[in-house]
């Protein structure tokens, strides 16, 4: 299948890929850039495992094809920390006990640090529902939510 | 204040960074040079007969490397259908290709022929005469003709009188049950003790109903998934996303009939287990013929679409229950009929119906139950399997008793619960567990005693219990010349479990917990380690990591006394330091300058060895209180509190153990509320997260969790396995609130909206 030239930048590296029109972003992220830290759950964007911030925004990357992200800003899992630091997202889950098989976690994780970038004040009814895209079978949720109020405490004291 | 400076303590878990950063490493993570993509070919009917497969076309696509049906497989154990396939979606060939759309549009290129067989998907239908046969045609006596059939063959073995009129009265009675001769049946168990008949005789009060439980899917987030790389000399290497690798090993030896040694598992983190990822032929059997037959390393990954149509699910199952009580709360009878959807294969879970008996005195109880053939695919363990519908059935009748007797369900259950050297009924003696502790925990947390209840709204009490199991493993622990410590061992992390491992380790060696580091090992170099299911981690390899860090314990000791000039007795461990408790002044050696000294003496390294097998366990309950609102016109259920609490023997890792509590709980609320696996003739009709709803913390309320210390007598610092516990009381929680909500008992699960609204207008609450 035919390839076409795609230029976007995943955590800060510009990235200059031939893209065949039917793969997703997860896939290129996964398979062509080798960042597996993105996970793909579902294919059918249900359960938020391969989300990643495209633009500011938490996006499901299953259901975002190669092709169409030319130009933009991606952020993945592996783009989250700073110079050995972790995000103050990451470190709530860990605090918390946020997380145990870890494979929904990077999505939390990347949906959570959208959320709180775009508004740190909701309540947690607000951010039991804005995180309602993400599914999670191990914690039920308890953790989670209190991993993402105290990051989003963290960084509204911090900002 | 706790004696322990490490176990007990809330500590962040030892996976923790790898699995915020995206750097663990699971199943589908794994790419070695050259990788090929699997994609396995499935049926698309539910029951038919195989007229032919053709390859021919999907041979020629570009890209595609090998493609095996049945008769790549030489040792000629099932791998796929050959000549019928029983259930949508069952496996009948496979291809790898270097592209996972090539090899995906190769496998739609696989031409297969059926001819169309009649279905049957529901187990009351399946037993019937009428039924299509789906695997031969099993079939066994019900209740009744078993126990004519035992009169009779009692009366014939006497040989010293002549019972033959007796005998041809009980032949023709036995015709009045032609009803219970079961057809499709895949297995069935049978338990008795006391006599229910006398039982129930002796009762005011029997209630009897029919309890419907769904079938459900485990839905671990990680779909199932294996990487297979055959080389040149015959050595297979397995990554395996699965709880148990030694059991993959064996598994894969088994079914292609390869020596053990041939084959090395290496255990990927495990996205999510809870019973369902132990499965060999799912995907990592087709992954090694694959890359056998290509040559190339071969990954075979599922969709979530394909593993709700051939992963192994939990049987639902119907329960027929009959409870006998006298008027001030006694209960003197239990006796159940249950039918378990095995889809195709045997088994499921049926031997868990007796878990109906609860942890109540039951003087009196019968058990009788039956796997069932029907098209679907078979099923496998989910979290405590089978106690979790056997319960529902227990804990929703106890509550209908606890009504008609005019009794507060909490005392009615704390009346009748066992306590320490009762009877279990069919099942010895009882030993010391904290079902009463437990129950009263949750009733005081949840604020029963002084619960308030708007219109709609209603509370509901259950609890469940649930014993660990056991099994074998070896761990060996290291001390090195930098005071850390390194422990090596072969079983897989279940969520916490490695952590729980580094906390014993590092309580018994006295150093810091962030000084001791865990490694697993894979099938090749690990010792042999039982899978991670059935709560057996904790018990058993805190018991083996127990058993090595004394071990290394010992030979410290030893080294110290040699290195000191002193007797062992005059030294203790303390702070990662051998101190002399006689010396004035203090006369110490740290743990790293030992571990350099043991170097370059005749025995060598500190290395602790623990190996264990086998201890009798403890029960443990897990009992739940909620709190829910239904809105009578659309039926919908909120839940509004959720409070659970569980007897955990002690709690290695508080954390941990809430982070169980928690998650158990919610998956028995959304089988109790949402979730059913849905079929018809065509198979099962709902494979996605758009028409298999499982909750969101949308859903959800905070899960309060009380966690209730009763020892273990033989558990590691008393610890009972704390997994799956808390799944079992739930789904009679719920349907226990609903009920108090909306005076209507629901016992066909889920409780969806438009059954809340039937049962509504049914009994004349209806709009």
């Amino acid at each position: 299948m035919a390839k076409y030239p795609v230029s976007f930048k995943v955590n800060g590296d510009e990235q200059d890929l031939l893209i065949e029109p039917r793969k997703t972003l997860l896939a290129v992220l996964r398979d062509v850039i080798g960042l597996t830290g993105t996970k793909e759950g579902c294919s059918t964007g249900d359960c938020g495992a391969c989300t990643v911030i495209i633009d500011g925004k938490a996006v499901t990357s299953c259901m975002v094809l190669g092709v169409t992200v030319a130009g933009k800003e991606i952020t993945t899992i592996e783009g989250l920390a700073e110079d050995g630091e972790l995000h103050p997202v990451q470190q709530a889950f860990i605090d918390t006990g946020g997380y145990q098989c870890g494979f929904c976690t990077p999505g939390f994780i990347m949906s959570s640090k959208a959320l709180i970038d775009e508004n740190p004040d909701r309540t947690e009814e607000e951010f039991r529902h804005a995180l309602g895209g993400n599914i999670c079978r191990c914690t039920g949720y308890t953790k989670i939510l209190e991993a993402v109020l105290n990051a989003a405490e963290e960084i509204r004291t911090n900002s | 204040m706790s004696e322990y400076t490490v176990v007990g303590q809330k500590l962040p878990r030892v996976d923790a960074v790898e699995k915020v950063t995206g750097a663990a490493q699971y199943g589908a993570d794994v790419h070695p040079a050259g990788m090929l993509y699997g994609k396995i070919v499935r049926s698309k009917h539910a029951h038919a007969n195989i007229i032919s497969i053709d390859t021919s076309e999907a041979e020629k696509l570009p890209g595609v490397r090998a493609i095996i049906t049945q008769d790549d497989v030489p040792s000629g154990r099932r791998v796929f259908a050959t000549d019928k396939v029983l259930y949508l979606g069952e496996p009948l060939a496979a291809v790898a290709a270097t592209d996972p759309d090539i090899a995906a549009e190769a496998a739609e290129l696989i031409n297969i022929e059926y001819e169309v067989l009649p279905v049957v998907q529901d187990v009351m239908e399946a037993i019937k005469p009428s039924a299509p046969h789906i695997q031969g045609d099993e079939t066994k006596d019900g209740p009744k003709r078993r126990d004519i059939s035992a009169k009779i063959k009692e009366l014939a073995a006497d040989q010293d009188n002549d019972h033959a009129a007796e005998i041809q009265k009980l032949e023709a009675e036995l015709n009045n049950y032609d009803d219970e001769i079961y057809h499709n049946i895949s297995a069935e168990s049978h338990t008795e003790a006391g006599d229910v008949e006398k039982g129930f005789a002796e009762s005011d009060i029997v209630v009897e109903d029919t309890y419907v439980i769904p079938r459900v899917h485990q839905t671990y987030m990680e779909p199932h998934v294996s990487v297979a790389s055959a080389d040149s000399s015959g050595k297979i290497t397995v990554w395996a996303s699965t709880q148990g690798p030694f059991a993959i090993r064996s598994g894969i030896a088994g079914t292609l009939g390869i020596p053990l040694t041939q084959i090395n598992v290496i255990g990927t983190t495990m996205g999510g287990g809870f019973g369902g990822r132990f499965g060999v032929i799912i995907t990592h059997v087709p992954a090694v013929l694959l890359s056998q037959k290509a040559g190339r390393p071969v990954r075979v990954q599922m969709t979530r679409e394909e593993e709700f149509l051939d992963g192994r699910p939990a049987p639902g199952c119907v329960i027929k229950l009959k409870t006998g009580a006298t008027k001030d709360g006694q209960i003197l009878a239990r006796q159940a009929l249950a039918f378990w959807d095995s889809g195709s294969v045997s088994g499921a879970s049926i031997g868990s119906t007796i878990r109906v008996r609860g942890v109540y005195k039951i003087p009196n109880i019968k058990i009788d139950a039956y796997g069932v053939h029907t098209n679907k695919s078979g099923t496998a363990a989910y979290r405590a399997p089978g106690a979790p519908q056997a319960i529902f059935a227990g804990e929703a009748q106890l509550d209908d008793i606890a009504e008609q007797i005019g009794m507060d369900p909490v005392k009615f259950r704390l009346m009748n619960m066992r306590e320490e050297g009762d009877e279990v009924p069919a099942g010895g003696s009882e030993p010391k567990v904290g079902y009463k502790e437990t129950l009263e925990a949750v009733a005081d947390a949840a604020g029963w005693w002084d619960r308030e209840a708007d219109d709609n709204q209603g509370w509901g009490v259950a609890v469940g219990d649930w014993t660990n199991g056991c099994g074998p493993g070896g761990v060996y622990v290291s001390v090195h010349e930098d005071g850390s410590a390194r422990i090596f061992h072969g079983s897989m992390d279940i969520t916490g479990t490695d952590t729980a491992i580094t906390q014993i380790i590092a309580e018994i060696l006295t150093v810091p917990y962030d000084s001791v580091t865990i490694r697993r090992g894979d099938t090749d170099s690990a010792p042999y380690s039982t899978g991670s299911g059935g709560s057996v981690v904790t018990f058993t390899m805190g018991n083996t990591a127990k058993l090595a860090a004394e071990d290394a314990h010992k030979r410290i000791l030893e080294l110290a006394a040699e290195r000191l000039n002193t007797n062992e007795d005059n030294l203790e461990l303390k702070d990662g330091a051998i101190h002399v408790i006689t010396a004035d002044p203090p006369k110490s050696i740290s743990l790293g300058e030992l571990a350099a000294y043991s170097l370059s003496t005749t025995g060598g390294p500190i290395v602790g060895k623990g190996s264990f097998a086998r201890q009798s366990s403890t029960p443990a309950l897990a009992a739940q209180i909620a709190k829910v609102e239904v809105d009578p016109e659309t039926g919908r259920t909120r839940i509004l509190k959720l409070v659970a609490s569980q007897d955990v023997g002690f709690a290695i890792n508080p954390m941990a153990v809430e982070g169980q509590i928690e998650g158990g709980t919610v998956q028995g609320y959304a089988w109790a509320m949402m979730e059913e696996m849905q079929y018809n003739d065509n198979g099962n009709v709902n494979p996605g997260f758009v028409d298999y709803r499982v909750p969101t913390s949308a859903d959800l309320p905070t899960v309060e969790s009380v966690i209730v210390e009763v020892p273990a007598p033989n558990g590691p610092y008393g610890a009972k396995g704390v997994g799956e516990p808390p799944i079992t009381p739930t789904l009679a929680t719920m349907s226990n609130a609903v009920k108090d909500a909306i005076g209507v008992r629901i016992s066909e699960l889920p409780i969806k909206p438009e059954k809340v609204v039937d049962a509504l207008k049914n009994n004349g609450h209806g709009a």
